[in-house]
């Protein structure tokens, strides 16, 4: 929650009288213990929430032999980080992060721009038939043909094995457009009209004017957008059998995660790449899998504590409607 | 001024016209270009066009024993990228035609231009296709008579004719003349591009609906001697191995929603209750944690069930460590509980992230309220349940009737990687079972009637989520 400095002022100004009065407020003895089963019950839930990140990266820093026998639980030993050089250096792990970040740059680029020039659109009064084109864009989000016919759709239109797959059907987001139409229309409109009298065109409206002024949407719906981007799975999955080189980190992830024929050839290639100082630390199919683990949820971990209120604010705008 | 009521008549036929022209470069069933059995079946002018590589794919022996010379397909990818061009400028011709008298009659240009380069392409396949005719091998290359290649010259010289008749019928541009267009056109060309993705990726799905009534297999295509009529509808509810799958998928489906539904008053107690934390460090501490578990996939989830679960995981070896067992049992194999089970993850999964909006629910409820239940010697637990449930019960409606809705769509993801053999009998949802109907087992038919079941029930839950909610609220969900 952001709070305004007079609300923090209050705060304070409530916590010193109530240490003042403390005498006078004081607890019960079912206030006390519902304290403690409360803040008891918060603390296991947030451990639960975070550890088996914990646990998985902590394995994949450990001695692997030691790793392999179970003995890395709470505390790491043995640290190295060959497990995320090797990771890189065999199997197809590098091509798919590839793949992947490419992706969720490109995907997020062109859809925060199409979501912000659509949205600036369809609040424009003028437009021929506004408001039949934006209900067909909207009626989109609550109905939908079904797996099959989207899949027969995309293989019709030769999207099956293609990078292009990743990216062309997410460009009209039509849940981000009302959210940057909404936005816009928030905005006053004095300052369009203003810019219109001075003989703008629409165009440059939109590049001087809407677009550095919409931008807290914008980095909104490009934050949850580049989540869905990388967090994507099943597109990979159904439009990609043929061209395991497309496919992305998660698909990889869930692959390694569930063949161990997959684990054998690259344990072998991966002990051939290592030299012999480093012999202890052959990978074995529980540091594959935890390393690809972690290879994937990392950035997530890492961007997620910066932009929380982005998505904070993301989820609030979730209760406008088109 | 009648030439010109005239020419706007012909204009609506134009660009009627100019949309099918460039829609049915998309359909593969009507492709021209397909001269040979070698040339996928799902393939369209567009994807013959586009992609040499992928026309060629299954040419590789017809080249090298000769039996269909390279310039025959060169032929037949070159036609068919006159055609993509051609039809697309006459479309740009057609977008030009919104404007001014100077606008329109420039339009023509593209137009006429555009249908001549496409009828050029339609000739270069034909001669591809009647030169194919000639192979030494006719029982692997399959020629065929692209018999659709008619209606594209038909649709390229209607084009050329009308388009010239226009520039005819237009009056003589003026010296002063500007090429101008109207505000309210210029806005929805701007528009157009991104309204014809949107038509494209979600609009024509719906024609596969139509594999529905047919004996559809993958490859083939669709013709009056596969159709079967409403075949998959009855052998759906006849078939008693489809019924009783699709009686157990319902069953799972509607279990795990139902738990799903009668949990969902946990996320309201668990913002009620961290807001109870006075410590505001501790309390964002709590919050930045538990929300993300929310923003990972299916698959880190299941990779995290895995670490923690597995036979070599966590728990596994704190309890072999302790002596209570003596090798890692592997509980995700483990098919007990199943539902109990998914619920589980999704609540650790979501919890956190839920609650978020029922925390800033609670921070906007007037504190006065408080204070003067306080006065009037209200407890905490009286204030909470009081004050605040009442407060948040319109956003739980909310979120409740929208997830009634949704009932049907728990998404595959979660029961796709969670799957195993042993707990698909109790883990299969609607979604899973159409992905694996469809995509694995092949059955295209069947499976797309079972999405059009979902689909239509879903919407019509949704509307009538949507109805409820007008009467009890007075507001719309959607």
């Amino acid at each position: 929650m952001a709070m305004t400095k007079q609300e923090k002022l209050d705060r304070k100004a409530e916590a010193l009288y109530e240490k003042k009065h403390k005498n006078r407020y004081r607890k019960s003895a079912g206030d006390r213990t519902f304290d403690i089963l409360n803040h008891a019950f918060f603390l296991i839930f947030t451990i639960m929430c975070i550890f088996p990140f914990y646990y998985i990266f902590i394995n994949t820093i450990s001695d692997n032999d030691l790793v392999r026998k179970g003995a890395i639980n709470f505390i790491p030993r043995g640290i190295h980080l060959g497990n995320y050089v090797s990771m890189m250096n065999v199997g197809d792990v590098g091509t798919a992060l590839m793949v992947t970040v490419g992706r969720t740059i490109l995907g997020t680029v062109l859809m925060v721009l199409a979501s912000g020039f659509v949205g600036y659109l369809v609040t424009k009064q003028e437009m021929w038939g506004r408001k039949v084109w934006y209900r067909c864009l909207i009626i989109t989000m609550y109905f939908n043909a079904g797996l099959i016919p989207w899949y027969l759709n995309m293989s019709m239109l030769g999207l099956t094995n293609s990078f292009w797959a990743y990216i062309i059907p997410g460009i009209v987001a039509p849940y981000n457009i009302i959210l940057v139409k909404t936005y816009i229309e928030s905005i006053p409109a004095e300052l369009e009209e203003s810019a219109m009298i001075d003989g703008a065109s629409y165009m440059t409206i939109f590049r001087k004017l809407i677009w550095p002024l919409s931008k807290p949407i914008l980095a909104t719906i490009a934050i949850f957008g580049a989540v869905g981007n990388w967090n994507s799975f099943t597109d990979s999955l159904i439009l990609m059998p043929d061209a395991p080189a497309l496919h992305t980190l998660q698909h990889k992830l869930y692959t390694y995660l569930n063949a161990a024929t997959n684990l054998k050839s690259v344990m072998n290639s991966g002990s051939g790449s290592v030299t012999g100082a480093a012999a202890a630390n052959v990978l074995n199919a529980k540091t594959i899998k935890y390393t690809i683990s972690m290879v994937t949820v990392l950035p997530i971990l890492m961007v997620y504590p910066f932009m929380q209120r982005y998505f904070e604010k993301g989820i609030m705008l979730g209760a406008v409607k088109g | 001024m009648n030439k010109e009521k005239v020419a706007d008549r012909l204009y609506i036929v134009l660009r009627i016209l100019c949309i099918a022209a460039l829609m049915s470069l998309f359909i593969p069933a009507i492709n021209p270009a397909r001269i040979s059995g070698l040339i996928s079946k799902t393939s369209s002018v567009f994807t013959c066009g586009t992609s040499y590589s992928a026309l060629t794919k299954n040419f590789i022996r017809a080249f090298s024993r000769g039996w269909v010379g390279t310039l025959t397909m060169q032929m037949v990818f070159g036609g068919s990228l006159c055609m993509i061009i051609g039809f697309a400028a006459t479309a740009a011709g057609g977008c030009m035609s919104l404007g001014s008298n100077k606008l329109k009659k420039l339009g023509t240009i593209p137009s006429v231009v555009g249908a001549a380069v496409a009828l050029i392409g339609c000739f270069m396949i034909n001669w591809a296709a009647n030169d194919i005719q000639g192979t030494p091998n006719p029982d692997r290359v399959e020629p065929m008579k692209p018999t659709s290649i008619t209606l594209f010259i038909v649709i390229a010289v209607l084009i050329l004719v009308i388009s010239a008749a226009i520039f005819v019928l237009l009056p003589k541009v003026g010296k002063d003349d500007k090429c101008h267009i109207e505000t309210k056109y210029q806005l929805f060309l701007l528009f157009l591009p991104f309204l014809a993705l949107c038509i494209v990726f979600s609009y024509l799905p719906l024609l596969g609906w139509r594999y529905a009534f047919f004996d559809y297999k993958s490859g083939q295509s669709l013709s009056a001697e596969n159709f079967a009529g409403l075949k998959w509808f009855k052998f759906l509810f006849q078939n008693p191995a489809t019924r009783s799958d699709l009686v157990r998928v319902i069953r799972n489906t509607l279990a795990m929603s139902g738990l799903g539904l009668a949990t969902s008053w946990c996320s309201m107690a668990f913002a009620i209750f961290l807001c109870e934390i006075k410590n505001l460090k501790f309390r964002r501490i709590v919050q930045t944690f538990t929300t993300i578990p929310n923003f990972i996939s299916w698959v880190l989830v299941y990779a995290v069930a895995f670490a923690i679960f597995s036979t070599d995981g966590f728990v596994s070896s704190l309890l072999v460590n302790a002596g209570v067992i003596d090798t890692g049992t592997n509980f995700l194999m483990d098919n007990s509980h199943m539902w109990i089970k998914m619920l589980l993850w999704g609540m650790w999964k979501g919890l956190g992230w839920n609650a978020i909006i029922y925390i800033a629910a609670i921070s906007g409820i007037d504190q006065q309220l408080y204070e003067a239940a306080s006065i009037d010697g209200a407890g905490r637990f009286q204030k909470m349940w009081n004050i605040t449930v009442p407060s948040l019960i319109p956003t739980f409606m909310v979120l409740l009737l929208m997830a009634i809705a949704g009932i049907l769509n728990n998404g595959m993801d979660q029961y796709l990687v969670f799957e195993t053999p042993y707990n698909t009998n109790t883990i299969t949802v609607l979604d899973l079972y159409v992905y694996k109907l469809g995509i694995n087992s092949g059955q295209i038919s069947l499976s797309t009637v079972v999405g059009m079941f979902k689909s239509v029930i879903s919407v019509i839950l949704l509307f009538g989520a949507n109805k409820v909610s007008k009467i009890m609220r007075g507001e719309s969900i959607i």
